[in-house]
């Protein structure tokens, strides 16, 4: 048997470089160095961004839901990570408790009237996220506790079905075999139809080709009517305003209703005359009239007298029964 | 002559009944031999005393033989497979407007998944299966009866060191490689500037949460010990086969990718179960 010794390449089988390594051990023991400070190096890495070395700050927000929420997820400001959960729990009033780490450096963000969110959105997980409108309050203190708002954009999905479905229902009831839609659009492709037809629209608004007949016949007829008007039209033309028309006839009597007018005119102005004078009699009349006023209370101061005289003589006449005095 | 004719025909069904029936057997005291082997080497690892001058000799020379040639040649080719799935992976990632979770995922399907898988694999084929072949030939040989004749034990001198090596590799190429892509896929999403890094950091930290961090710590270490144990035990013993170096390496190429399947299955179920 050939003799090898037992710490030599077998017959090239194994690796094995081609002329011995110089400094074997020292490459051996600067390779180990390498490779445990690669590893250590990757140890640390790993704790710094499991955010080992940070200090930080206590966080528990509660909620009645805890879907979507895993330890080692974000809280986000602003888009930023500020914060990360730690914990899920349930609290003793049955509600979740979500404890979260918020680095210190980054705590200055929350404040005593920040808000926090749980948004559950139709892509990706659930986020939750800090608000804070005025950065001027108080900072949140270490182990705040703190309520989040819940909105979940999945929570809308079952009314947009339910809404998508009735869309498709009344679509399905408007497309039906015998649906008014279906109807509608037979009756429009029949008018469609006739509108194409000899008669076209007019077929399509009787309905029917008889009435279009008679339409188109009644036209006719108007037709023939016009061309009598017009003739009509053109005969009393010349009657009118012909040579001999009536316009002329016209033209004369209007002349002789102006002279007319004016001997008109000159009656009136002489019966003005003639009113003038009898507003002058009416005047006269009026003034009679108050000289009979005169006359009268002159005439029943006379009766009165004659009264008053007469009941004298019936008192100076004792036997005289009869009173009544008799005028002449 | 026809009774000659039957008697051999039945003879050779019966042997072959027997060996089909045997396979089985040997195929369980196989992977016994295997977890022996492994429970073996760990033990002698974690003995002092198996740390003489020759072992720690060849422990030396295959920790540096069996890593330092494929160091920069696997790190070359993890830097080319990097660059390509981080491009097609944020190229993806942006058209349909989730470029958010375009890091996430190259850190993910990358530095977890195909690194450290790649790094056994390349390590087996490059060191380990080489090794157990050896291992075959030199059992073969008889050099091994040569070293117990000297009063040296073969598996102390000849094996540990080996094995040793082939962790030491797996392990080192693994962290070299995932490294190396955890900086090109940084390079290759930002761009030449330190603007990135916190973001980048946060992304890290947020993928290597303790539970994955563990699994994949355990997951590599069990890729080395696979890679490493298997190929060996498969030199060692006669599992299957006729005991030839070729036959060596095929039974722990076979029984190794197995293994690592297995354990890649493992990893996945526990990430992402």
């Amino acid at each position: 048997m050939q003799e090898q010794a037992p710490d030599t390449p077998v017959q090239n089988s194994e690796p094995a470089p081609l002329r011995p390594v110089r400094h074997l051990e020292l490459k051996a023991a600067l390779l180990l160095l390498f490779t445990g400070l690669l590893i250590a190096a990757a140890v640390l890495y790993l704790l710094y961004a499991r955010g080992v070395f940070e200090a930080t700050q206590k966080l528990v927000l509660t909620t009645d839901d805890s879907e979507g929420v895993v330890v080692g997820m974000d809280m986000t400001f602003s888009g930023f990570p500020i914060g990360r959960v730690r914990r899920v729990e349930l609290g003793e009033a049955g509600n979740v408790r979500i404890l979260i780490d918020v680095t210190s450096k980054d705590a200055h963000w929350l404040r005593t009237s920040s808000v926090f969110t749980l948004v559950r959105g139709l892509v990706g997980g659930t986020a939750i996220r800090a608000y804070s409108g005025v950065l001027t309050d108080p900072s949140l203190p270490d182990g705040a506790e703190r309520g989040a708002l819940r909105g979940d954009a999945t929570a809308e999905l079952p009314r947009v079905l339910s809404s998508a479905k009735e869309v498709l229902e009344n679509l399905s009831a408007m497309t039906a075999q015998d649906a008014a839609l279906r109807n509608s659009l037979e009756q429009l492709k029949l008018v469609t139809a006739r509108l194409a037809g000899p008669r076209g629209g007019l077929a399509a608004i009787f309905g029917n080709d008889a009435d279009a007949q008679k339409l188109v016949a009644a036209l006719d007829r108007t037709n023939a009517l016009l061309a009598r008007v017009d003739t009509l039209a053109a005969k009393a033309d010349t009657q009118v305003f012909g040579p001999e028309g009536v316009m002329k006839e016209a033209r004369a009597t209007v002349v002789q209703l102006n002279g007319l007018l004016a001997e008109t005119r000159q009656s009136l102005k002489k019966l003005d005359a003639v009113l003038v004078e009898a507003q002058g009699i009416g005047a006269d009349v009026r003034g009679a009239t108050g000289d009979l006023g005169a006359l009268r209370s002159d005439v029943e101061a006379n009766l009165r007298k004659i009264e008053g005289l007469i009941n004298e003589l019936n008192r100076k006449w004792p036997f005289a029964r009869d009173t009544e005095v008799k005028l002449p | 002559m026809a009774y000659h004719l039957a008697m051999s025909i039945l003879s050779s069904s019966a042997q072959r009944l027997s060996r089909a029936g045997r396979a089985p057997i040997r195929w369980l005291t196989g992977w016994g031999h295997i977890i022996f082997f492994g429970a073996t080497v760990l033990v002698l690892a974690m003995t002092p005393s198996s740390y003489a001058r020759p072992t720690r000799e060849a422990l030396m020379r295959h920790i540096y033989v069996d890593t330092a040639p494929i160091l920069p040649w696997f790190t070359t080719l993890c830097a080319l497979l990097t660059l390509v799935i981080t491009r097609i992976v944020v190229v993806t990632a942006y058209s349909y407007g989730l470029s958010q979770y375009a890091l996430e995922m190259v850190i993910r399907v990358l530095v977890l998944e195909l690194i450290p898988l790649t790094a056994a694999m390349f390590v087996a084929l490059r060191c380990t299966i080489p090794n157990g072949a050896a291992l075959a030939e030199m059992r073969r040989l008889g050099h091994f009866d040569t070293l117990r004749s000297r009063g040296q034990d073969p598996v102390v001198t000849q094996v540990l060191p080996r094995a040793l090596a082939g962790i030491f590799a797996t392990l080192t190429l693994a962290a070299l490689s995932c490294v190396v892509a955890l900086v090109l896929a940084y390079l290759a999403v930002y761009g030449a500037t330190a603007a990135g890094l916190g973001p980048y950091t946060h992304v890290f930290g947020h993928v290597f949460n303790p539970a994955v961090s563990l699994i994949f710590v355990i997951k590599t270490l069990c890729f080395s010990l696979a890679v490493s144990v298997i190929p060996m035990a498969s030199g060692l013993y006669d599992l299957e086969g006729d005991g030839s170096r070729e036959s060596a390496a095929l039974q722990g190429l076979v029984r190794m990718f197995a293994v690592l399947l297995l354990l890649e299955a493992a990893s996945l179920a526990g990430n992402y179960s």
